[in-house]
This record gives C-alpha cells, sequence and structure tokens, in this order.
C-alpha cells in the first residue's frame, strides 16, 4: 500500500530580516543597500514515511522543527528543497476554532468553520444540531461566541474540528484542553479513529500520550531526526537527551545567579545573592535520588530596608510544567528585612524528593506580602536532575502500598446472575 | 429510522464534497456573508449605513457641483449621472480598501489553515459587490420612479462595463493586498491616490468638460479606466443620445482604458500569486 505521507529531504528555512522594513518608504529611501537577511534552518533533511493506519507522535523540544514540520505538511509553509506529499485527503487541526469569529452566534461558526475545512452549507445544515449537541451548547445555539466561556468555545471548536471525514488527522497538541468530562469526549474520538485505523499524525509535548496511542515517533532535534522508532524506545531516547542536556547546563553554569540574566527581574531592592542545591551533606548537587533530602539554600542581599516580605520557591518539569510551589506567607514563616547590606539566609529543606527520573528547574521569587510588588525573581534559578533507579513510571513517586487478601468467599458465578436478575 | 434526541456521546463525521471547487466556491460564500454581517452588525441601521455613505456623498457633491459649481449645467440631467458614477466609485474605493487588508487581516486564518488565498480576496470582493448590488437596485428604483431612467437596447452593454470594473477591481485587490504584507504603508499611499483618482475619474463633472476644455488633455485623461468605465455607463444607461461615449471622444484611443484594466488584472494576479508562499511566514 502506497504510504499516506511521503516526506523525502525535506528543508526549510526562514530568513529572518535583519533590518525590519515594512514600509515602502523605506525601501524606497534606502534602495541602494540590499536588504539583509540571517537565515534560520528550521529543518534540515528530513525523510519519512507513514503507512495507512499509523498512529505517529512527533516529540522534540521547543524550537526543534516539530510545528515548521507540520506546517509544511499542511501546504501552510512552502518546502525549500524536498517534497512532501499527503496522498488523500487531509484535516488540520494546527489550532482548534481557526476561522471562527467571535461576533458570530454558535450556529453561525459551525458553518463558518465547517467551511474551513471544506465542507459546504447544504451539508452541515443537518448536522448542527447534532454538532451543539456534542459541544453540549444546545442552549446557546444564538448566543454571540464573545459571550462563552473558553472552555464552551473549546468544545464548540473541537466539535467542529472533528466534523470532516479524512485519511489522515494532523494534530498539534490541541488535546490538553477543556473539563474533564469533555476531555474523555475528546479522547474517546480519539480512540475511535485509532480503532478505524485512521492514519495520524500528532506533535506533543506530553510523552505520556504520546506513549499512550502512538505506534511510532519521531523526535526532532534542531530541525534534524534524531531518533524513529516504536513509542516508548523514542521518548525514553528523549529523557535521556533532557538529562544530558541538564548535565551540560550543569557544567557550564555557576550555580551563582549571573546579573543581567533576561530570566531574572523585579525592583532588586532586595535580591538573591546565590541560590544553590544541596544535598544530604550539605555538599553543593545537581542530581539527587528518588526519596532522598534535598536543601534549596538562598542568600538573600538587603540594598534597602523593605520590611516584611515573602520568598517562594516552585520546581517544575524541564518542559515547565509547575510541579509544586510554595512561599513563607503561606507556611507561616515570618520574614524581614534587617539593615541594608545585610545577608539574610535562608533555607527549603525537602526531606523526601516524591520526584522520578527526569530534569527539573527551580524558581525562587521575593515579593511584597500583598504579593503585588517583585522583588527579585528567577526563573530558573537552579536546575536538578533525578537519577533513573527503580522502575516506576511517570513524574511521581507515591510511596503507596499494595494490599492483597486472599481469605475472601467467592460469589459463585449462578449467584452473580440471580442478584443481578 | 430517525431519532428525534440527538446522542451528544458520539459524534459522525461527514465526507466533504469530492468537487475542490465546490469547496473553494463555499468558503467563499460564507467568508463574504461573514464579512457583509459584521460590517454592520452592532449598529441600530445596520445595512442602511451602506446607503448613507453613497447618499450623503451624492448629496454633498450635488449640492457643491451642480448647484454651486454648474458643473454639469450644459449636460443632460446631471443628478442622474452623479448618481451612477457615485455608486460605481463607492463600490471601487470600498472594495479596494477592504481588499487591502484581507490577507493582512486574516493572518491566522492564514498560519493555521490551507486553502487557496485568492478565496479571501475573492470573498471580500463579493461582500462589496453585495452592497453595490443594494446601491445599484436602489438607484434603478428611484430614477425609474422619476422617469429619469432612459434605457436603450446600448443599456445591455452596462453589464459589460460592470464586468470591466470588477476586473479592474479584482486586479488591484490582489495587488494591494499582497504587498500591503511587506509594505504597510501601502494604506496611507493608497487612500491618497484614490483621492486624487476621484477627481481626476470625471466623477463629479461630466467628461465631456474635460474634452471642451483641451482635447489633448482629453486624450491623456481618457486613458483612465475609471473615468472611461464612468463616462460609457452615462452614456448607456442616463442618455445614449445627449451623452458621448468615450470612444466618440477620444477615437480608437478608448481601447487603451480597457486593456488597461485587463492588464491591472493580470498583473495583479501575477504579484499575487508569486507573493502567495511567503504569506504564512511574514505574518
Amino acid at each position: 500500500m502506497n504510504p499516506v505521507v511521503e516526506v523525502s529531504h525535506l528543508r526549510k528555512r526562514f530568513r529572518l530580516p535583519l533590518d525590519k522594513s515594512t514600509t515602502l518608504k523605506y525601501r524606497v529611501t534606502h534602495w541602494r543597500s540590499s536588504s539583509r537577511y540571517r537565515d534560520l534552518i528550521a529543518l534540515r533533511d528530513i525523510s519519512f514515511d507513514v503507512p495507512p493506519g499509523q498512529f505517529l507522535g512527533i516529540a522534540g523540544p521547543n524550537g526543534c522543527g516539530k510545528s515548521t514540520l507540520l506546517k509544511v505538511l499542511c501546504r501552510i509553509y512552502k518546502a525549500d528543497a524536498g517534497s512532501a506529499r499527503v496522498n488523500g485527503e487531509f484535516s488540520a487541526f494546527l489550532e482548534l476554532g481557526v476561522g471562527f469569529n467571535p461576533e458570530l452566534t454558535a450556529r453561525e461558526n459551525i458553518f463558518l468553520g465547517g467551511a474551513v475545512l471544506g465542507l459546504t452549507r447544504a451539508q452541515l445544515r443537518d448536522k448542527v444540531d447534532e454538532v451543539l449537541a456534542f459541544a453540549e451548547l444546545e442552549d446557546f445555539a444564538e448566543q454571540k461566541l464573545k459571550n462563552f466561556s473558553s472552555g464552551m468555545q473549546v468544545r464548540l471548536a473541537f466539535s467542529v474540528a472533528i466534523l470532516a471525514q479524512t485519511d489522515l488527522l494532523v494534530m498539534d497538541e490541541v488535546l490538553a484542553v477543556g473539563d474533564a468530562s469533555f476531555q474523555e469526549k475528546c479522547f474517546d474520538a480519539f480512540s475511535r479513529y485509532k480503532r478505524e485505523g485512521k492514519t495520524i499524525v500528532l506533535v506533543s509535548h506530553d510523552l505520556g500520550s504520546l506513549e499512550e496511542y502512538c505506534d511510532r515517533v519521531i523526535l526532532l532535534n534542531r530541525g534534524e531526526i534524531i531518533a524513529d522508532g516504536p513509542a516508548v524506545e523514542v521518548t525514553s531516547a528523549y529523557h535521556r537527551m533532557i538529562a544530558e542536556h541538564a548535565l551540560a547546563t550543569e557544567r557550564d553554569s555557576p550555580t551563582e545567579l549571573s546579573r543581567g540574566d533576561p530570566s531574572q527581574w523585579g525592583s532588586r531592592a532586595i535580591e538573591f545573592a546565590s541560590v544553590s542545591l544541596t544535598d544530604a551533606n550539605g555538599q553543593r548537587s545537581h542530581r539527587f535520588d528518588t526519596g532522598g533530602p534535598m536543601t534549596l539554600e538562598m542568600q538573600i542581599l538587603v540594598h534597602r530596608n523593605v520590611g516584611e516580605f515573602v520568598c517562594g520557591m516552585a520546581i517544575r518539569r524541564a518542559d515547565g510544567l509547575l510541579l509544586a510551589g510554595t512561599n513563607t506567607f503561606m507556611d507561616h514563616v515570618k520574614l524581614s528585612s534587617d539593615a541594608p547590606g545585610r545577608m539574610i539566609s535562608v533555607c527549603y529543606a525537602i526531606d523526601s524528593l516524591p520526584l522520578l527520573a527526569g530534569g527539573y528547574t527551580v524558581q525562587v521569587a521575593l515579593e511584597d506580602v500583598t504579593g503585588s510588588h517583585s522583588y527579585d525573581h528567577a526563573d530558573p534559578a537552579a536546575n536538578f536532575h533525578i537519577n533513573a533507579m527503580g522502575a516506576h513510571v511517570g513524574m511521581l513517586e507515591m510511596h503507596g502500598r499494595w494490599q492483597v487478601a486472599h481469605d475472601q468467599d467467592v460469589p459463585s458465578s449462578d449467584a452473580v446472575r440471580q442478584t443481578a436478575g | 429510522m430517525t431519532v428525534a434526541t440527538h446522542d451528544s456521546t458520539r459524534l459522525e463525521a461527514i465526507p466533504r464534497p469530492r468537487s475542490v471547487f465546490q469547496r473553494n466556491l463555499n468558503l467563499v460564500r460564507e467568508l463574504s456573508i461573514t464579512n457583509f454581517k459584521l460590517k454592520y452588525t452592532g449598529s441600530a441601521l445596520g445595512y442602511v449605513w451602506s446607503l448613507v455613505k453613497p447618499l450623503m456623498l451624492f448629496g454633498v457633491m450635488y449640492l457643491v457641483f451642480s448647484i454651486l459649481l454648474k458643473a454639469g449645467k450644459n449636460t443632460f440631467d446631471f443628478p442622474v449621472q452623479l448618481l451612477v458614477a457615485i455608486v460605481a466609485w463607492t463600490f471601487f474605493t470600498e472594495a479596494t480598501t477592504t481588499a487591502m487588508n484581507a490577507i493582512a487581516g486574516n493572518g491566522d486564518l492564514i498560519r493555521k489553515a490551507y486553502f487557496p488565498r485568492w478565496i479571501l480576496i475573492a470573498a471580500s470582493t463579493t461582500s462589496a459587490l453585495l452592497t453595490f448590488a443594494i446601491n445599484t437596485a436602489l438607484v434603478v428604483l428611484v430614477t425609474f420612479a422619476t422617469g429619469n431612467l432612459d434605457l436603450s437596447w446600448l443599456s445591455l452593454l452596462a453589464p459589460l462595463y460592470y464586468l470591466e470594473l470588477i476586473l479592474l477591481v479584482l486586479g488591484l485587490s490582489m495587488l494591494l493586498s499582497s504587498l500591503f504584507v511587506f509594505f504597510r504603508d501601502l494604506g496611507h499611499i493608497w487612500e491618497i491616490l484614490s483621492l486624487v483618482l476621484f477627481y481626476v475619474s470625471a466623477v463629479v463633472f461630466p467628461f465631456k468638460t474635460v474634452y471642451d476644455y483641451s482635447k489633448k488633455l482629453a486624450d491623456i485623461a481618457g486613458l483612465n479606466p475609471i473615468a472611461q468605465i464612468i463616462t460609457d455607463l452615462r452614456h448607456v444607461l442616463v442618455s445614449s443620445t445627449k451623452l458621448p461615449s468615450m470612444a466618440s471622444l477620444i477615437g480608437p484611443l478608448a481601447f487603451i482604458p480597457i486593456l488597461i484594466s485587463v492588464a491591472v488584472f493580470l498583473v495583479g494576479f501575477a504579484v499575487f500569486t508569486r507573493l502567495t508562499p511567503r504569506f504564512a511566514e511574514s505574518l
């Protein structure tokens, strides 16, 4: 069978103009100087095929070229060299609600969004009520979209998006939307596609859902395919890549915050002089174990006496997902600045880290007690890595216990049938 | 069997129509209806506004040029001439100014969905045509009621001149919309050019005035497609006997403006097609 997607030696670069000339006047007055560009290579020599019925995931860090690849597939961007062919009809969900207009009613938006998907008014007329029912918006058919909550808008958009029957679905992380019950509906629709043997290309950050749904995952980095194979193998390669990256930055960057860092902001009336992570022996480290201790040590330099203030911290996964966070105000710890020029040392000690293997970052902040004024803020202020050990999967160590009881009587199947009847 | 209530847990997908042309046509229709609706939404008078503008322009122009300056004193039925011209001119400026933003103002659609990009131009022109059709119907109704409509067999040529106007508008729309993506000062430039065009296109005076003043000047001014279209529309719609056609004033040169309209369309199309692949990256 012919592959549904054929990508061969695909290259794409973006020309970023160095002098942004968006006026004719500029071009006329600077006609002598040829425009200067900086080339950004988004995709270099990408080749792969997707056979019918395959569920392909595409993963990679930000800026690796995933979205560009998707847009070339959908013919939104033109390839510079090589080719990207889709054999058959395809639907692209690069974003939900493309073509929707906030000034129109839900009903009108179904016709408009449907038209962008290639469906005609005559086809949609019989379908409108069904779409509204699926989106749980029957009572809001004649309401303007701008008056909808974001959840309602997403439900309508998703319901329209899955309307067109296609051979290939191309999706860019649009599934993590809506409330829990609607999300379940989305995943149902999603599993149905899979059962029906549709070909799907999904771009996602969420390695968990890639592992769950995809037959195959392609890992992109800096515009190149660095791994291509069964989902679990590639996602663990991705985990390794994140870990290596964390190690590399550990070697490169000292723990002390460098001034003028763009990730740092605030008025600096009081500021972090240093932020570091220490292990059980009080030694600075970037590698910790699940269940082991970790202490966040912060030295705060007082430039001006600001009175009472709050110190906060948060831990994020390498991709930015907030895992945990707290501050001295929430935990009823009083902090106030001494005379200017003094140093205050604050520690946050974690006795037993509940995190599993992976790369994480630490964010720290100094604010006033109302939380409205920021003195200093650094994200990431430090990063660390949890060593892989044990066989548990996911992000968290739950410290749970299995309990098994053997001595219970099981009712016979006849008894079950009788009670059921 | 028909099911009265919809199963809210399942939504069956429907196949798209096979004909790509049908899909594109449908999208043009949906987008132009939306444009038209949005333009007048939220205003108490709605579509009436689309009439107020040309009527206002007509009123002021009539007062200033016909009554105060007596621009049409030597010509036949100047108010009707003015009406025909103003309706055509309003379509020209509205269509070109809205089309200018048809690409740049739809960045979200262009970056997130694939469909042929000319659809956006077709849609913006179609919604301007809707207003134009309503205005024209009204002018016909009014002039017919007052007995000022002087139709003859020649009037059957009017659709051809309107077609020429649409061709010119489409060409300029493609040109302006694609260049506007890269040159944002084009909006101001076009505003000034339109103002100049308004006065050199014989909207507010009969073209015969230019001819009577200087034949040489008429030979040059007559090359302007809008002047030609308006003059010829007046000839075939208002009075074929009392108002001259462009050809009767400047002779065989009258073919040139028609050629210019076709050329503008072709150049607009070429520029648009060439720049289309760069839209998504530049917006």
